[in-house]
């Protein structure tokens, strides 16, 4: 992600230290600043795509397809805009504009082709030039910085210099902006530049001002004075988010007609590989004991902020079955973290001298009506998540309505977020006195001083701020969730895109194949009883340890070939998948059931073939029908555990909020995904 | 850990909307004069226009008038000129109407003042409790209340003033017994010795607004003054306030008495309107008005906005008495018209110690207007004249209106002259008006009136102004429709006597 990579700052004054100086301006033209400018200010935005679609499909355990569809809608550009992004006039559709409809990262390479509705393909704006017209941009901004900077009047001042005197150096500080956007920046490694292979020594400090040296270190000196580290004009952070987001990303640009100003684009994006994440202990107990297996699936996105409606649709394997889809975003993220904040920077200053009485009112009036929005919006999530666990399984259902948690009283409230519980029944509960104007006086209540630190960590570690969107079309082999954008924004001046967690776990559903596995292993069970029957004339060899006389078969071949011939016909039967496949791993335990069973009565085949005692012989029948029953118990264990997991209501995944775990009695160990698709880097 | 923020878009905006090929600069006119001019007409520049298509329409439109004096500013985006200065302002022009000047200035856009995402801290400081009648004491007392206030901006909020006006419509809480359903609110004044300012914080800097917070109580228990701040609770609108103190009449007498025993304690006859422009920038408006204070010169009002990250500092300063009043307007620099300040307005021997390094003034440019008479209302709600009728009332103004349709100088005029039906004098005493997204002029207005038919008692003052405000809305609307321009549809036009119930944001008046 963008936010988590390196400084660009590092890379830029890397790129001034290597660059050749550059002896004369660049050559951008004012259009193409003005595009560049554009284009970046609606890519980061989105304002003009109200709706947004994605359908997934998922082809094996590490791969999944996608495709995106949007709505574009190019009445919600000013006209001012549209002039910048204007296309040439030769264009045959008379006025076309450059409309930006995603951002995509640099990493993925795949050509991306673009259809409108009538499946016509939309001409695209080349990578190339989109770097161009971006490196434009950002020359054009670094001029705008140096014209508006207050020194820019003052002589001898790195500014002025920069502006009026030294241009070398100005040319260098654009030439490293325009290369680094060219090139891109790995949000790892960085830019990799010649100077990391060579050792120069240290230049005498009485250059000309001619010298390479002089140019670089005004140039150098300049970033500081433009984007002074202590952000006291707070420039430097906007300006790095925006460099490392231009250096990281793609703009995906079309050509659309102006005169249809509403439209329908659709695109297959590139191929997205999963990552599977380390989980030894978790992987081996999956597959050697009888846990009901479930394929889970983690799938990250961001959603522009913008976006009014997003829908995502996914589609898996007939024969595997979707168990639970739950989407979480964090919508509200930004809206609890200041809420925390606040409560933090209130816990601190009431630990010292005690802000003014009403001033302290004011601040928790702020928070409690806050917190009390929170809880409500918190409580129509559990709400909806809760109807559809009930949709999903009759026993789920009764349960929560009618045994919810009893009414709380004001100050069973108060104390119960004293102590940092923030579930949502307590919220919940809380918002009600709220609201009933119980909390008029907090600034004298319990809530004002020893409580406020724990309720800064409770309200953190609930993750209060993700909501949760659950399936609304429960298929069984796709699934589709609805995100809408709260009609009442909490954090209406962010433009930060909404990060969204798609949690899916698969599961192999009636009939599935341990049904068949059962009554394989239940007919060889009944194949071993009856032959041992049959050798020893009777039942006592299943619990006795004496030894019939004359339990050597007199046909061994005739044992031998029912032993291996049931058993072969048996197994040929079931459909066993390839291990690549999604199916394949949710029936890898049944597998290996099938397999050791036939593993079972081959040996004892070869038991029947090879051994002539009667001991011998015993033996090997007892010890097989041992380890059948032994299957056959795994089987019966496997369908008590697919009972509890269907019956599971929250599902065990560090992704999904806390909130949601907590309002279960205690939190528990979360499991790793099987999966992980992350596709944040498109926006 | 980097911050997710949201400023990077921000500054992208900025930057897209000031870089156009033939737009990346900004053309502006700024106009002093007497109050009542309607501005329309007037701001268009004479010498070097912008485009023709664009001159009619400014992209931001900002007006204040008090005292009798007005000042107002339009902006346009324009081709850019060969740089020489971040910020040129032409020297005054006269205009058809007596008194009144215009003076075009140039800008270059500014991407580095970013607020848009910020949280914003409104309070509103009481300076006294009658009505509005500055002394020079008074004016020298604002002066140093404002001072303090930016100062305290910077330093604990650590975040720029958005903007602050004085004097603003008063406040009052409502009695339990009068609140009723808390659907209403108390018939308010017009204007009233009251500061309203705005101010951004960085919402993830929690401890700075609680540091500037406390700063306001403790300037406020200095000196005496009542102290309001927004109400902040969710759910609640711009125009709902927080008392955290009331105004302390005592304490505020004796600390204008202890702070300026010698000057006098009578209305300033004249005043002029000195308004100081410049690239915005943190911590402007707390240098140039401790400066201007430190010159020796009292403030009568004061009105501090931003236009297109250009910032404009604009004081109401008496003139001192003896000074010519038939001094001529004048534009420039910072230190010569830091020294005009000082000559024409100068009230005390202030201590004219340094604030600050000289860089800081850089490009700031100066326009002072000539010495205009001044007016002060008669009387107010609060003093008790209400029953006589002749009390200007508030009433507030929320538009939305596509781009290049109507002006909003001509909607102003459209609304006032509306309103003269049912009113004697109508001012437009406050307005801001700016295009934003979707290609739309928002705009926001206070206007002041004086009702042709004195209302009996509150109640009906009350009832008047809901239905004059229902019916010049419908009248203005209609209008509009006439005009039968395209995107009609897309109108919003809203008069209310009540601040709140526009439930806009970010505005004060």
């Amino acid at each position: 992600m963008p936010t988590d990579s390196r400084d660009p700052f590092d890379d830029l004054r890397a790129l001034i230290e290597t660059l050749p100086v550059p002896s004369a301006p660049p050559t951008y033209t004012q259009r193409e600043a003005a595009l560049g400018l554009a284009l970046m200010d609606l890519s980061l935005r989105l304002d003009h795509v109200p709706r947004v679609a994605e359908h997934l499909t998922l082809i094996d355990r590490g791969h999944m397809t996608r495709s995106v569809s949007v709505d574009v809608d190019l009445a919600a550009i000013a006209d001012a805009q549209r002039r910048r992004i204007m296309a040439p006039a030769e264009s045959l559709h008379g006025n076309a504009l450059w409309i930006p409809i995603s951002r995509y990262s640099r990493s993925d390479l795949a050509p991306v082709v673009v259809k409108d509705s009538t499946g016509e393909v939309v001409p695209r704006f080349t990578h190339r030039d989109s770097n161009r017209v971006t490196a434009a941009a950002f020359v054009r901004l670094l001029t705008m910085l140096i014209d508006a900077h207050r020194d820019v009047t003052v002589r001898d001042t790195v500014v002025h210099k920069l502006r009026h005197t030294h241009q070398r150096s100005r040319w260098l500080v654009e030439a490293a902006l325009a290369e680094l956007v060219t090139a891109g920046s790995l949000p790892e490694t960085g830019v990799r530049t010649p100077l990391d292979y060579a050792r120069l020594l240290a230049s005498s400090a009485d250059g000309r001002e001619a010298d390479a040296r002089a140019v670089r270190d005004l140039a150098l000196a300049g970033l500081d004075e433009l984007w002074p580290a202590d952000g006291r004009n707070g420039i430097r952070l906007p300006f790095a988010h925006l460099l490392s987001l231009a250096c990281s990303q793609y703009m995906l640009i079309v050509l659309l007609d102006a005169a249809h100003p509403r439209r329908f684009l659709a695109w297959d994006a590139p191929l997205l590989p999963g990552r599977r994440p380390s989980a030894p202990l978790q992987r081996l107990a999956q597959s050697v004991l009888p846990v009901n297996r479930e394929f889970v699936v983690e799938y990250e996105t961001a959603i522009p902020r913008s976006v009014g409606a997003y829908h995502l649709t996914v589609e898996v394997n007939e024969e595997v079955n979707v168990r639970r889809f739950v989407l979480s975003s964090d919508v509200d993220d930004d809206f609890v973290q200041a809420l925390t904040q606040d409560v933090e920077m209130l816990a601190e200053a009431s630990a010292g001298a005690a802000p003014h009485r009403k001033l302290l009112e004011l601040e928790l009036q702020g928070i409690a009506s806050r917190l009390a929005e929170i809880g409500r919006r918190r409580l129509t999530d559990l709400t909806s998540y809760r109807r559809y666990i009930a949709e999903r399984h009759r026993s789920l259902g009764a349960e929560p309505a009618n045994g919810g948690p009893p009414g709380m009283t004001g100050d069973e409230v108060v104390a119960a977020l004293g102590r940092g519980d923030c579930t949502v029944p307590v919220l919940a509960a809380f918002a009600a006195h709220y609201s009933a104007d119980g909390m008029r006086h907090l600034a004298r209540g319990p809530l004002a001083g020893a409580a406020l630190p724990a309720l800064a960590s409770g309200i953190r570690d609930y993750q209060l701020g993700h909501d949760i969107t659950t399936d609304n079309d429960p298929r069984e082999h796709g699934a589709h969730a609805h995100w809408r954008r709260p009609n009442v924004d909490l954090s209406p001046h962010s433009t930060q895109p909404v990060r969204a967690v798609a949690y899916l776990s698969l599961a192999d559903e009636a009939p599935a194949l341990i049904e068949g596995i059962t009554r394989m292993v239940a007919g060889l069970v009944a194949v071993v009883l009856g032959i041992g029957t049959l050798l020893t004339g009777g039942l006592a060899w299943l619990y006795s340890g004496a030894v019939t006389p004359n339990s050597v078969p007199e046909q061994a071949d005739a044992v031998v070939a029912v032993l291996l011939l049931v058993p072969g016909l048996l197994i040929a039967r079931l459909d066993l998948p390839s291990t690549h496949s999604v199916l394949g791993q949710l029936r890898q335990f049944q597998r290996s059931l099938a397999f050791v069973s036939v593993a079972v009565t081959t040996g004892l085949a070869i038991a029947a073939g090879t051994v002539h005692t009667d001991l011998g012989i015993t033996r090997a029948f007892q010890i097989g029908m041992a380890v059948l029953c032994l299957i056959l118990v795994c089987c019966l264990l496997e369908f008590v555990a697919r009972r509890a997991r269907r019956r599971s209501a929250v599902s065990r995944s560090a992704r999904l909020p806390r909130w949601l775990l907590a309002t279960r009695s205690r939190s528990r160990r979360a499991y790793a995904p099987d999966a992980v698709f992350d596709a944040r880097g498109e926006v | 850990m980097e911050r997710r923020t949201s400023r990077s878009s921000e500054l992208a905006t900025i930057a897209a909307e000031a870089a156009g090929a033939d737009t990346s600069s900004v053309r502006l006119r700024l106009v002093h004069g007497p109050a009542g001019f309607t501005a329309d007409g007037l701001s268009e520049p004479t010498a070097d226009p912008p485009p023709p298509d664009l001159a009619q329409w400014p992209s931001d439109f900002w007006l204040f008038s008090v005292a009798g004096l007005a000042m107002c500013v339009s902006a346009w985006p324009a081709a850019a000129t060969v740089f020489s200065e971040p910020f040129e302002v032409g020297t005054p022009l006269r205009t058809d109407r007596d008194d009144t000047h215009a003076y075009d200035g140039f800008s270059v856009p500014n991407p580095g003042f970013l607020n848009e995402p910020n949280r914003r801290i409104d309070a509103l400081l009481t300076l006294n409790s009658t009505h509005w009648s500055p002394s020079y004491r008074d004016s020298l007392v604002t002066g140093a209340v404002l001072t303090r206030v930016c100062q305290l901006a910077v330093d604990r909020g650590r975040g720029p003033v958005v903007h602050l006006h004085s004097p603003v419509a008063p406040f009052v809480d409502q009695q339990i017994s009068a609140r009723g359903d808390g659907s209403h609110e108390r018939l308010r004044d017009a204007i009233g010795p009251c500061v309203r300012l705005s101010v951004a914080v960085n919402p993830h800097e929690p401890t700075a607004r609680l540091d500037f917070e406390r700063g306001l109580v403790e300037l406020a228990e200095e000196f005496g003054l009542g102290l309001k701040l927004n109400d902040r609770r969710f759910n609640r609108v711009p125009g709902e306030w927080f008392t955290i103190r009331g105004f302390d009449r005592e304490r505020y007498r004796q600390v204008r008495a202890r702070l300026f025993p010698e000057t006098p304690m009578h209305l300033p006859k004249h005043a002029m309107i000195a308004t100081v422009m410049g690239p915005a920038r943190l911590g402007m408006a707390a240098d140039v008005v401790a400066r201007i204070r430190s010159s020796g010169a009292g403030v009568l009002a004061a009105a501090l906005s931003s236009v297109r990250k250009i910032g404009f500092i604009n004081l109401v300063v008496p003139l001192a008495e003896g000074a010519d009043v038939a001094a001529p307007a004048w534009s420039g620099g910072w230190d010569d018209g830091l020294k005009l300040i000082a000559e024409r307005g100068g009230l005390w021997d202030a201590d004219g110690a340094d604030h600050g390094d000289d860089g800081a003034f850089a490009g700031y440019k100066v326009a002072l207007s000539q010495p205009m008479r001044c007016s002060f209302p008669q009387s107010s709600r609060r003093t008790g004249a209400s029953v006589t009728g002749r009390v200007p009332y508030p009433l507030w103004l929320r538009w939305e209106i596509p781009n290049r349709t109507v002006g909003s100088p001509r909607l102003l005029a459209m609304v006032a002259d509306n309103l003269g039906v049912y009113a004697e004098h109508t001012e437009v005493a406050y307005a801001r008006a700016r295009v934003g997204r979707g290609d739309l002029v928002r705009g926001r207005a206070k206007l002041v009136v004086l009702l042709t038919h004195a209302p009996r008692d509150v109640a009906d003052a009350q009832a008047v102004l809901n239905e004059v405000a229902e019916r010049v809305q419908e009248r203005t609307l209609e209008q509009l429709t006439d005009m039968r321009w395209a995107g009609a549809a897309r109108v919003r036009l809203r008069l209310s006597p009540r601040e709140r119930w526009l439930t806009y944001s970010g505005m004060s008046a």
